[in-house]
C-alpha cells in the first residue's frame, strides 16, 4: 500500500467520523491537518473501507505493542536492581563515583539485598564450608558443587581447614585446581578462598564423640568460632546470600540455591535426615537443631545458669520442641514453610545482609544457645523470618556410632556362622546323596527296622500289664491315658514314663498311635486318640 | 478511547514509538559503554558491561589460599608489620576529621580504610566530599596512599534527624543507635579481610588525636581498648574542655539491678538525669597530672575511638542492633566480648577530641 494514499484517506476519515462524534477540539485538531499541511485531490475524498479496516488493525497493533513495551519496561524498572540501576545513574547521583581512584572500592549496599531470582540478576553467593579432617568425604562433595545449577561464576567458594590431621587441605586445593581448569567453563566458580586455621580443638571428630552430650557444649562454642572466623574473612559487600554446607551431605536437590532462594527469606534451611541400614529402620531424622520454641524450652532456659547451653535432641535437655525434622511427609508440598527459632547447620541460605547486620554463631551462650541453634535465636531477636521446610529434604551422610559397629560386628560374625552352618548342611546332602546307594541299602534297612520294632512292642506289653495292675487303685477313675493328653498348658511329655521315647513308625503314626512329638522324640500310645470336649475348648 | 485512538495517524504513533526508543536507549546507554556493572567487583578482569554478572568470565579465578594461623597482633605492631582497618561510620564529613585521619604516623600501605555512608541527602554530601578527599591523597605518592579504601552506602535507612538535640532525645537514642550498630556490623564484617591484625574504630567526628593513637593504643597489648573522648569548647573567649562520651564506664549495683527489672527490649542509657545507674564513667576520671597510659578495666565502651583486636571481631564480637543485657551497640559490644572471655579496658587520661557542634 502507498503512504501518501493511505495519510490522506485517514485524514478524510477521520475528519468526518469525528464530527459525528464529538465537539470543537476534535474538529479543529482534525482541520488542521486538512489546512496546512495535506494536499487533497477529489478522487482521494473517496471511502476506502478495505484499507481503513487494515490501517485502523494496524494503528491498534501499534499502540498496543507500545502499551506492552511500556509495561513490560515499567515492570522490569520495579523488578530488576540491575535495570534500575542503569536508569538511575543516568539520572540520579553519579553511580560512577570513585572510579578514578586507586585502590577505592565503592558499593551501594542496597543492590546486594537478594531477591528471589538470584540466578537472572547476577547476584553472588558466597558458599561456605567449615572442614575439618574431612578428606573422606570432598570427592562427594565436590561432586555437588559440579552438579549445581546456580550459575557457578556468581558462587565465591570459602573453606575453612582447622585442626586437620588427614590430608585434607592438599585434597582440597588439588580438586580445587581440576574444577578451575575444567574445560567447560560453565564449571568455573569465581573467587575461591581456602582460609588455614587452627582452633586447638581437643574433641574428636569421630560421631560418637562429637555427639555424646558433654561434649556439646564446648564443642558447640569452638564450631560457632571456626564459622565466624570464616564468614568474617570471606563476606564482601557485593555478596548478596550467604549458603552454608556441611561436607558430608550425602544427596541434595542440584538446584537447592535456587529451591531455597525462591522462597525469599532471610534465613531458610531444607530438613536434613540421613539414611540407615535396613536393621536400623531404612531412614532417621539427623538435624534436631531445626525447631521451633516451646513453654518448656523456655521454662528450662530459665533455670539454666548463664553460660548453660541447651543442646537438642538429648534426653537430659527435653524441651518438647516441634523439630522440623520430625515434620517430614515424604509425599508433602516440598514449599511448605515453617517457622524456626533454632536452625541447624549442615544447610543454611541466609541473606547476606542477615550477617551484614551482625547476626552471627554465638561462640558463648546466647539466650541459652551456641552455634548455629544461637544464630537462629539471634536472628529472630533481630527480627529476621526463619524458615524451615520440612517436606523438601536433603540427606546427611549415615556414619555408623560405635554401638552400631560393635551391633554390624555381631551381625557380621552372626551373617558368616550362618553361612558356614548353611555350607556344612549342604554338604552333609551331598555326602548323603552321591555316598550311599540307597536302593541297595533300603532292604537290610527295612529289615533292620521291623526287628526293632516288633522287639519294642513286645517289650511294651510286658509293662502295660504291670502298669495297669498298679495304677488300678490309685487314679480314681482316670485312665493313663487321659494323663499323656496334656492339657491347658500344653502337650506333657512324659519322658520318663512307661511307654514315652520309643521310635514308632508311619503305620503307627497313622493309626493314630502316637500322640505328639515332644523335643524330638516321641509320644507313644497304643489307643487311637479321639479329642475330649476339654481338648476341644482349648484347640 | 476509541476516538482517539482512530484520530491518531501511523507515522505519530511512529514518532512517538521512535521517540519512546530514543529515550530508552539514552537511559541504557551510558551503561553499555562505561564501566558500571551491578557487580562492581566481579572476579573477572574482563571490561564488564551491564551482563557481565550473568554470563561466565573468560578466565578461570584462581585460588587463594591464606593461612591465618600466623596472624599476629602484638604490643609493637610496626615490628611484625601488623595490618590496621580504620573503619569509620561517615553520617557527616569534616575536614578537620580527615586532617587528623592523615597525621596518623603508622605507615599507609598497612592500613585499610573502610567507610559507611547513610543514603540521605546528608549521606550523599558526605560521600562526595570523601571521594574528594581520598582522590588527593589516592593520586599522590605511592608511599603515601592507602593500602585500600572501602567506601559503602547503607542498605536501612536511618533514623531522621541528626542535629545535637535530636540526637540525643532519649526516646530517640534506641533506634539511632540500633540504625547506627547496623551500619558498624555492615562495616565491619565486609571490610574485615583475613590479613588484618587490627581494627580501630574511629568516629566521623574525631578531629583530634596523637599521630602515634594506634601505636600508643596496641602498646598496652589488650583485646579492646578505648581513649576517653573530651570536646574542646569556646567560654569567655577561652578554650576548654570537657568530657564528651559517657559510653565508657564500669557498670554499678544500681545500673545492674535497674537491668533485672526492665523488660527484655528495654535499654539502659547512659547520661540521662532520668535514669540515674550511678555507674563509674571513665569521663569523669580524667586526672591531668597523671600517666596518660594509667589502664582501667570497663564494663562498657563508647565507639568514637576504640582499639579492637581483629580476632575479637572475628570471634563473633558485634554491635547489637538489639537490647542485649539491655544494652545496644558499643555498650552492648563491650557486654559480647566480655561474653566471649575478654576483659574491654579504658585509658581514662590519654585523650582524644569530639568535634563540637
Amino acid at each position: 500500500m502507498s503512504l501518501p494514499t493511505s495519510r490522506h484517506s485517514h485524514t478524510q476519515y477521520s475528519n468526518g467520523y469525528s464530527n459525528g462524534y464529538s465537539g470543537g477540539y476534535k474538529n479543529g485538531h482534525a482541520s488542521y491537518y486538512k489546512d496546512e499541511s495535506w494536499a487533497m485531490s477529489p478522487q482521494d475524498s473517496k471511502y476506502h473501507p478495505k484499507f481503513r479496516k487494515s490501517a485502523y488493525a494496524r494503528r491498534r497493533l501499534f499502540l498496543k505493542l507500545g502499551f506492552v513495551f511500556l509495561v513490560v519496561f515499567g515492570f522490569s524498572l520495579l523488578v530488576s536492581p540491575s535495570l534500575r540501576f542503569t536508569v538511575f545513574s543516568a539520572i540520579g547521583l553519579g553511580y560512577s563515583l570513585y572510579k578514578d581512584i586507586p585502590g577505592v572500592e565503592y558499593h551501594d549496599l542496597s543492590l546486594y539485598k537478594g531477591s528471589a531470582t538470584g540466578w537472572q540478576r547476577g547476584e553472588r553467593i558466597l558458599f561456605l564450608s567449615p572442614l575439618r579432617d574431612a578428606e573422606a568425604h570432598l570427592p562427594m562433595f565436590f561432586s555437588h558443587l559440579r552438579n549445581l545449577t546456580y550459575p557457578h561464576h556468581l558462587i565465591d567458594l570459602a573453606f575453612l581447614v582447622s585442626d586437620s590431621k588427614d590430608n585434607t587441605m592438599n585434597l582440597l586445593t588439588d580438586l580445587l585446581k581440576k574444577q578451575q581448569s575444567d574445560a567447560d567453563h560453565n564449571q568455573w566458580f569465581g573467587e575461591i578462598t581456602v582460609i588455614e586455621k587452627d582452633f586447638g580443638a581437643a574433641i574428636g571428630q569421630d560421631f560418637s564423640n562429637r555427639h555424646g552430650f558433654a561434649a556439646q557444649g564446648p564443642r558447640r562454642k569452638l564450631m560457632a568460632r571456626a564459622r565466624n572466623w570464616l564468614l568474617n574473612a570471606t563476606l564482601k559487600p557485593h555478596h548478596s546470600w550467604v549458603y552454608w554446607r556441611d561436607a558430608d551431605v550425602e544427596t541434595a536437590p542440584t538446584s537447592i540455591l535456587e529451591d531455597l532462594m525462591r522462597h525469599n527469606k532471610d534465613v531458610i534451611v531444607p530438613n536434613v535426615w540421613r539414611p540407615l541400614p535396613d536393621w536400623l529402620g531404612n531412614e532417621q531424622p539427623y538435624d534436631l537443631n531445626s525447631w521451633q520454641e516451646s513453654e518448656t524450652g523456655l521454662e528450662l532456659a530459665a533455670k539454666l545458669g548463664e553460660d548453660d547451653v541447651i543442646v537438642e535432641g538429648y534426653a537430659e535437655y527435653a524441651t518438647w520442641r516441634p523439630h522440623l525434622a520430625y515434620l517430614r511427609d515424604p509425599r508433602g508440598d516440598p514449599d511448605v514453610e515453617m517457622e524456626l527459632d533454632g536452625v541447624g547447620g549442615v544447610s543454611i541460605l541466609a541473606k547476606a545482609s542477615v550477617f551484614r547486620a551482625g547476626a552471627h554463631f554465638p561462640a558463648f551462650s546466647f539466650e541459652k544457645h551456641a552455634e548455629t541453634e544461637g544464630f537462629g535465636k539471634m536472628c529472630r531477636r533481630m527480627k529476621f523470618t526463619v524458615i524451615g521446610l520440612p517436606h523438601y529434604t536433603i540427606w546427611h551422610l549415615y556414619e555408623p556410632s560405635s554401638d552400631d559397629l560393635k551391633h554390624m560386628k555381631e551381625m557380621e560374625e552372626q551373617r558368616i556362622a550362618h553361612e558356614k552352618e548353611e555350607k556344612e548342611k549342604a554338604e552333609q546332602k551331598t555326602r548323603l546323596e552321591e555316598g550311599w546307594d540307597i536302593k541297595k541299602d533300603k532292604d537290610t534297612w527295612d529289615k533292620d527296622q521291623k526287628e526293632i520294632i516288633d522287639a519294642a512292642l513286645k517289650a511294651k506289653e510286658v509293662e502295660k500289664g504291670a502298669m495297669a495292675s498298679k495304677g488300678t487303685g490309685k487314679d480314681s477313675g482316670k485312665t493313663p491315658d487321659q494323663d499323656l493328653r496334656g492339657s491347658r498348658e500344653g502337650p506333657i511329655a512324659h519322658v520318663d514314663e512307661p511307654g514315652v521315647g520309643v521310635l514308632t513308625t508311619e503305620d503307627e503314626e497313622k493309626k493314630g498311635q502316637i500322640v505328639g512329638h515332644e523335643n524330638g522324640r516321641v509320644k507313644q500310645n497304643k489307643l487311637p486318640v479321639e479329642p475330649t470336649k476339654q481338648e476341644s475348648q482349648f484347640a | 478511547m476509541g476516538t482517539r485512538l482512530q484520530r491518531s495517524s501511523p507515522f505519530r504513533l511512529l514518532f512517538a514509538l521512535l521517540g519512546l526508543l530514543l529515550f530508552l536507549w539514552w537511559m541504557i546507554q551510558p551503561s553499555s559503554h562505561s564501566p558500571r556493572t551491578l557487580n562492581i567487583n566481579l572476579p573477572d578482569s574482563s571490561p564488564p558491561t551491564p551482563t557481565a554478572a550473568l554470563t561466565p568470565p573468560k578466565t578461570a579465578p584462581g585460588i587463594n589460599v591464606i593461612s591465618m594461623n600466623n596472624l599476629t597482633a602484638t604490643a609493637n605492631p610496626l615490628k611484625n608489620s601488623e595490618r590496621l582497618l580504620i573503619l569509620t561510620p561517615l553520617a557527616r564529613f569534616y575536614d578537620e576529621y580527615f586532617d587528623n585521619l592523615l597525621k596518623l604516623n603508622y605507615p599507609r600501605n598497612l592500613i585499610d580504610l573502610g567507610f559507611i555512608t547513610p543514603k540521605t541527602h546528608a549521606g550523599n554530601i558526605a560521600t562526595l566530599k570523601l571521594q574528594d578527599a581520598l582522590r588527593k591523597v589516592q593520586h599522590g605518592p605511592k608511599k603515601s596512599r592507602f593500602n585500600k579504601i572501602t567506601i559503602l552506602r547503607q542498605d536501612f535507612g536511618t533514623p531522621t534527624g541528626q542535629s545535637e538535640k535530636e540526637r540525643h532525645a532519649m526516646k530517640a537514642q534506641k533506634d539511632r543507635r540500633a540504625s547506627m550498630a547496623r551500619a558498624r556490623n555492615s562495616l565491619v564484617f565486609t571490610t574485615l579481610n583475613p590479613t588484618i591484625s587490627w581494627v580501630l574504630w574511629l568516629d566521623s567526628d574525631i578531629i583530634e588525636s596523637p599521630p602515634s593513637l594506634f601505636q600508643d593504643l596496641a602498646k598496652h597489648n589488650k583485646q579492646v581498648i578505648v581513649p576517653n573522648c573530651f570536646q574542646r569548647y569556646k567560654e569567655n573567649g577561652v578554650w576548654k574542655e570537657r568530657p564528651y562520651d559517657f559510653n565508657s564506664w564500669q557498670d554499678s549495683e544500681t545500673a545492674l539491678n535497674l537491668g533485672k527489672t526492665m523488660k527484655d527490649d528495654e535499654i539502659l542509657l547512659e547520661g540521662y538525669a532520668e535514669m540515674p545507674t550511678y555507674r563509674a564513667l571513665m569521663a569523669y576520671q580524667r586526672d591531668e597530672k597523671a600517666d596518660k597510659h594509667v589502664e582501667m578495666l570497663l564494663d562498657g565502651v563508647g565507639g568514637t575511638a576504640l582499639l579492637v583486636k581483629a580476632s575479637i571481631h572475628r570471634d563473633g564480637a558485634m554491635f547489637p542492633t538489639f537490647p542485649f543485657y539491655h544494652l545496644i551497640e558499643t555498650e552492648g559490644f563491650a557486654k559480647m566480648v566480655r561474653r566471649l572471655g575478654h576483659q574491654p579496658y579504658g585509658l581514662p587520661n590519654y585523650l582524644v577530641y569530639h568535634y563540637n557542634e
